[in-house]
């Protein structure tokens, strides 16, 4: 075989095979996905936890250079036992706040599933993150994802022990919302600019007469079937004017870009 | 070359993974896109099959995280960024000859081009498949699209230096006819 026919055989296969690939249904399409992202989140999981222990360690480092700056005269023993307080003080944040997200779980009025966020999304465009419960824990897609602040986003695609959560910054993740104080309603997305570094979401559709102001909450409606009614999802920041609507850019309830816990709606019962 | 090629399948694997850590850059929120710089390596130190392959990996696995079904749609196809993928690396595929005779500097720069191009092209197709469609381009968008690319730049060399070391120590020389020159 020359060398020539070796490269038309191999483009003949590739076009072939990217054929199939783009010709894929949505319902195969998820599933090949769940399959990689089974196969991808042991390497996530594994990341995270040394991200994790990498940032204690750096964050402790920090500790202690701001004590030895503080205490110069102080002996060695005295520098291990402050830098072991320290240590000790940080397991007590994680430990408060484990318990107020426990709080929060028992007093729901959903069912909940606890998920720890593993890994957030490397495209520039896709507001992501990827959780490490799955199907085996009882996930689905299209499932509600939230923190005790409020409204993060749902469920997509979702393989055995992990599931990515499109953000509520995304903007191909729409919530019906309303307006706290008013009858005015209208639907949460989020921006094309919006990153997960910067998210930034805006509540659209709704009247030019609405003159919303700063500060007023916005909450999930449960129309659409998806998100339960009655979930904040931010406040407003300002409101604007279009040509056929009104709409306000919403500042959200919860911090995404410091997501560590998360919890997922398995059912709108108890 | 096969135990090579095995190497820079695990290292964009390895790369997509480590690419979910490193946050976005402060300021500009461009990422840091390191499978491309792996991927485009190989266009230039395999054969076409051998790019073919790599390119359809790398495409697979980067749709298979980021393709969006929306209200039972898919919003981009899977398999999209394999053509691009594949567009791309057969532009890297044409500077080869220059590649082979010690030119290491032509994967730095297509390399940064090539990323812009790429996080370019994914906005572009984004912004037609959304609805309502509406085209914004401003700064914060140019940054994002240009940051990705002058960060491959900067890290292309990094990358090359380490894979073409991997490639020796396997046995292969992606840059043969370097030694002729010499």
């Amino acid at each position: 075989m020359t060398r020539n026919a070796i490269a038309a055989t191999a483009v003949a296969v590739f076009l072939v095979l990217t054929g199939f690939i783009i010709a894929l249904s949505p319902h195969r399409t998820r599933q090949a996905q769940a399959a990689f992202l089974g196969m991808i989140s042991p390497f996530l999981k594994g990341g995270s936890s040394v991200e994790k222990k990498y940032r204690e360690y750096r964050e402790g480092l920090r500790t202690l250079e701001q004590l030895e700056s503080e205490n110069k005269r102080l002996l060695v023993a005295n520098k291990d036992l402050s830098a072991t307080n320290q240590t000790l003080r940080g397991l007590e944040t994680e430990n408060n706040r484990l318990r107020n997200a426990l709080k929060y779980r028992e007093r729901a009025v959903f069912q909940l599933m606890p998920a720890r966020v593993i890994a957030r999304s490397p495209s520039t465009w896709y507001n992501q993150i990827t959780i490490d419960r799955g199907k085996e824990e009882g996930l689905d897609e299209d499932m509600p994802v939230l923190t005790e602040e409020g409204l993060v986003g749902k469920t997509t695609v979702v393989s055995a022990h992990a599931a990515v959560v499109v953000l509520v910054a995304d903007e191909s993740c729409k919530v019906a919302a309303n307006v706290e104080g008013t009858r005015e309603q209208g639907i949460v997305k989020g921006e094309r600019t919006s990153s997960n570094s910067v998210p930034v979401i805006s509540l659209n559709y709704i009247s030019k007469q609405a003159a919303l102001e700063s500060g007023q909450k916005i909450y999930t409606t449960g129309v659409g079937g998806v998100f339960p009614s009655g979930v904040l999802i931010g406040a407003v920041k300002d409101f604007k004017v279009r040509e056929l609507e009104g709409y306000a850019t919403v500042v959200p309830a919860v911090d995404l870009t410091t997501l560590e816990d998360v919890f997922v709606v398995v059912s709108n019962e108890k | 070359m096969i135990p090579f090629f095995l190497i820079l399948l695990a290292s964009m694997f390895a790369s997509l993974v480590a690419q979910h850590f490193i946050p976005p850059l402060p300021h500009i929120g461009a990422r840091v896109l390191l499978m491309p710089i792996v991927m485009f390596y190989g266009a230039l130190a395999m054969p076409l099959p051998g790019m073919l392959i790599l390119v359809f990996v790398g495409g697979l696995m980067w749709d298979a995280l980021h393709v969006q079904i929306v209200d039972g749609n898919l919003e981009v196809a899977m398999g999209w960024s394999i053509l691009l993928y594949a567009a791309l690396g057969a532009i890297m595929g044409g500077f080869r000859p220059l590649f082979r005779r010690g030119r290491w500097e032509i994967h730095c720069l297509l390399s940064g081009l090539c990323v812009a191009f790429i996080v370019l092209a994914e906005y572009l197709m984004i912004t037609f498949r959304r609805e309502p469609v509406s085209f914004v381009f401003n700064q914060e968008i140019g940054w994002r699209i240009g940051g990705a690319g002058i960060v491959a730049l900067l890290l292309s060399p990094v990358c090359f230096f380490a894979l073409d070391y991997l490639a020796h120590l396997v046995g292969y020389d992606p840059q043969p006819e370097r030694k002729v020159r010499r």
